[in-house]
């Protein structure tokens, strides 16, 4: 019986585990196998060794800043967007009159494209017919025109502003975690004589460790992937201002048609993203028990 | 335990299932029934009417792009021709920077369609790539057809004696200029560059905004007159801007010219032109928010459109061309023969050759107002009483003495791209005009 069941396994299992190994093994492997040469369009790979590495770490201003800007969006992301996401979602719980209205209308920046949202800033921040410049106007500074995403004291702040704030899949996913929290609890609690402070600080949030470890590490790396609204907004300027490594690694592959080079940085963005997933299992020890 | 019969038959219909969609999804295998068997192997039954060789072609001239009207209106009249002999597969790309990336992308795994666009780059990589192939032998072949391209257009494309491409429109860009705003500031269309300077100071004493700039995407409009700067810079700067892929920009003629550009950028243009896209420098200008526009006669069109300028605006657009009697002449690196297949080869050839032969050309100038590489294409008079501006555009390009390219025909896709970064960073002073040439250089490079 146990054989015949393995067999059922491995049958029903054998179909995903071929789209893996079609779409993201093999992608992988020649993504690794090719960061070690020098690969063009239109040209067979020539193995070079080490250099796209060596380049990469010394003589490259644009991909240290890509790199510096991709960490401090990771580090945000999954800090400061999930904090919100949280405070949001325990507010939430709460279910004041207003908290289905608040939950749905929260997600509209979640489900609208990314292009889309990159398009509606350009717009409400554009300095001549922008609502936020116009606004300004309204308050007596007639003259009044900042060019928020090409200016260097507020593009980066424009930028990160288009995603942190609004966290309303993290709402989500807690606001379920707290719906499975035993009503029993608040009631000890509360006979205890605990106030609702205390019993969202050391009743609530403890319980909550694994799911926002989860949040932290999907909102963390989804940094490590966010290119269409800094495509739409900025384009990585002025100069590198805004530059991550997507937006990097889409230049070098084919604005300088230098796959290889490419490749590395991608390699460089893989292992990143694979090191801060475990980094966040083991600080939120992801998977074990609450107590 | 014995399993219980349904869940048995229930695992077996699951299976056959599963079966069934994957077979339905591959290719069809299946031997063919006698009847059809002997009708393809029988050399005594009516041969079938030969089907149509089947081309893969990408266009991004499609939903509100301005040449849409002219690209359905060529494939539809292609089709009517020839379409019994070509069929061509169109895959609808929805702009410009969409296409040359998924060609590009196509071009790293050896597989690109069979007739393809070599803008921006992408001639490069398939001529590299030897993903291309030549056009001699068909042009050698077919005098007509040489002819109707013109040993200029065809000169501009060839390279070691390969013709690797056809063009199939010629660019004559100067610029656009609103004519009540020019008569308030008490100006004309300036003869020198000094003149130019002191138009933008007489426009903005007028209370206009004399230029409708943009550093976004590839920087179009700032480029036109960048490219006018240089060119026009003696001969060294005309030789700079006629020479393909440069690799050192850093030269006077280029310092001096960013110089400027820093000028009109901080000056002389809207509050949005940094950071902002072709629509909005365009917008800017059609709605009477800018006195001037570098751009090509593609754009007259949108002059009388209610859609994108107000009424009566077309009357009040004059032509002219950049100072020095000057003016951007180039021609469009045009189409490429990607297919890798006899049959297919000659199929893009005939497709390639209706949309840059007379006719091809007559339905580019009449649907898209694009300029023919051929003086025999003429625009028809419903044309010239419709866009009275086309026929003083072609007044004005007749007039012209110095001709130079545009930057994004001669300098390397990735130093195309790097203008969005660069402007702004120049505008903002955190580069001088040198140190961007500098970068200009490094960029320029990089490219593989």
């Amino acid at each position: 019986m146990v054989r015949k069941n393995k067999g059922y396994i491995a049958l029903f299992l054998l179909p995903t585990v071929a789209l893996f190994i079609i779409v993201y093994a093999v992608s992988l492997v020649i993504l690794f196998g090719t960061s070690f040469t020098e690969w063009s369009a239109g040209r067979s790979p020539v193995f070079n060794g080490l250099a796209n590495y060596i380049q990469l770490f010394t003589d490259d201003s644009d991909f240290r800043k890509s790199a510096l800007n991709t960490v401090i969006w990771v580090a945000l992301q999954s800090t400061v967007h999930v904090a919100i996401g949280t405070l949001f979602a325990i507010i939430l719980s709460m279910k004041q009159f207003y908290w289905k209205f608040a939950r749905t209308v929260y997600m509209f920046p979640n489900i609208i494209s990314g292009a889309a949202v990159g398009m509606l800033f350009l717009c409400m921040l554009n300095p001549d017919f922008g609502a936020v410049n116009s606004i300004v106007r309204m308050f007596g500074n007639a003259d009044y025109s900042q060019n928020w995403f090409m200016d260097y004291s507020t593009a980066f702040l424009s930028v990160t502003m288009t995603w942190l704030p609004y966290a309303a899949v993290v709402t989500i996913l807690i606001l379920a975690e707290i719906a499975a929290i035993p009503e029993s609890l608040y009631e000890s609690a509360r006979i205890d004589g605990a106030s609702s402070f205390k019993i969202n600080l050391y009743i609530i949030l403890p319980m909550l460790r694994n799911i926002i470890g989860t949040c932290v590490i999907l909102s963390g790396t989804s940094m490590l992937q966010k290119m269409d609204i800094i495509l739409m907004t900025t384009g990585g300027g002025p100069g590198n201002e805004t530059m991550n490594l997507p937006i990097y690694i889409y230049k070098t592959a084919l604005m300088d048609n230098n796959f290889g080079y490419s490749n590395s940085v991608g390699v460089f963005l893989i292992g990143f993203g694979l090191i801060f997933v475990l980094l966040c299992r083991n600080l939120f020890r992801i998977g074990s028990s609450q107590n | 335990m014995k399993k219980p019969l349904y869940k048995t038959g229930l695992t077996l219909a699951s299976a056959l299932l599963l079966a069934v969609s994957i077979s339905a999804c591959g290719p069809d295998n299946s031997p063919k029934s006698s009847e059809e068997a002997a009708n393809s192997g029988s050399g005594n039954a009516t041969p079938a009417a030969k089907a149509p060789v089947k081309i893969s072609y990408l266009t991004f001239r499609v939903g509100t792009h301005a040449s849409a009207k002219m690209e359905e209106e060529q494939i539809k009249q292609f089709n009517e021709k020839y379409g019994d002999e070509v069929e061509v597969v169109v895959e609808e790309i929805p702009s410009d920077a969409a296409y040359v990336d998924k060609i590009k992308i196509l071009a790293a795994s050896g597989d690109v369609p069979d007739v393809v666009m070599g803008k921006d780059g992408i001639n490069d990589v398939l001529i590299k790539g030897n993903l291309a192939t030549p056009f001699n032998d068909y042009l050698d072949k077919d005098p007509e057809w040489k002819a109707a391209i013109g040993d200029d257009a065809i000169a501009s494309n060839t390279r070691d004696g390969k013709v690797w491409s056809i063009s199939d429109q010629k660019q004559n860009i100067g610029y656009f200029y609103n004519k009540e705003m020019f008569e308030k500031a008490g100006i004309k269309p300036a003869e020198t560059w000094d003149e130019f300077m002191s138009n933008n100071e007489k426009l903005k004493a007028a209370g206009f905004v004399p230029l409708a700039l943009m550093t976004g995407e590839n920087a179009w409009t700032s480029n036109l007159l960048l490219a006018a700067m240089i060119g026009t810079n003696g001969e060294n700067g005309k030789a700079f801007m006629n020479t393909l892929h440069p690799t050192d920009f850093n030269t006077p003629e280029m310092i001096q010219a960013l110089n400027m550009m820093k000028d009109l950028l901080a000056k002389y243009t809207t509050k949005d032109a940094l950071g902002a896209g072709y629509a909005n420098a365009a917008n800017a200008f059609s709605q009477g928010k800018a006195a001037m526009i570098a751009n090509g006669p593609w754009m007259i069109g949108d002059f009388s459109d209610p859609a994108k300028s107000s009424e009566g605006f077309d009357k009040k657009v004059g032509v002219a061309a950049y100072p020095n009697n000057s003016l951007i002449s180039t021609y469009e690196v045009g189409y490429m023969i990607g297919a890798q297949t006899p049959e297919t080869r000659d199929a893009a050839e005939k497709f390639i050759k209706f949309k840059t032969g007379l006719e091809g050309q007559t339905i580019a100038l009449e649907y898209g107002n694009v300029m023919p590489v051929s003086s025999e294409v003429q625009p028809s008079d419903a044309l010239k009483e419709k866009y009275p501006i086309m026929v003083e555009s072609i007044t004005v390009a007749q007039k012209t003495q110095l001709h130079y390219r545009t930057l994004d025909s001669i300098v390397y896709p990735n130093v195309t791209d790097a203008w969005k970064n660069l402007y702004p960073k120049l505008a903002a002073g955190r580069a001088t005009a040198e140190e961007i040439a500098k970068e200009l250089t490094e960029i320029a490079a990089k490219n593989k």
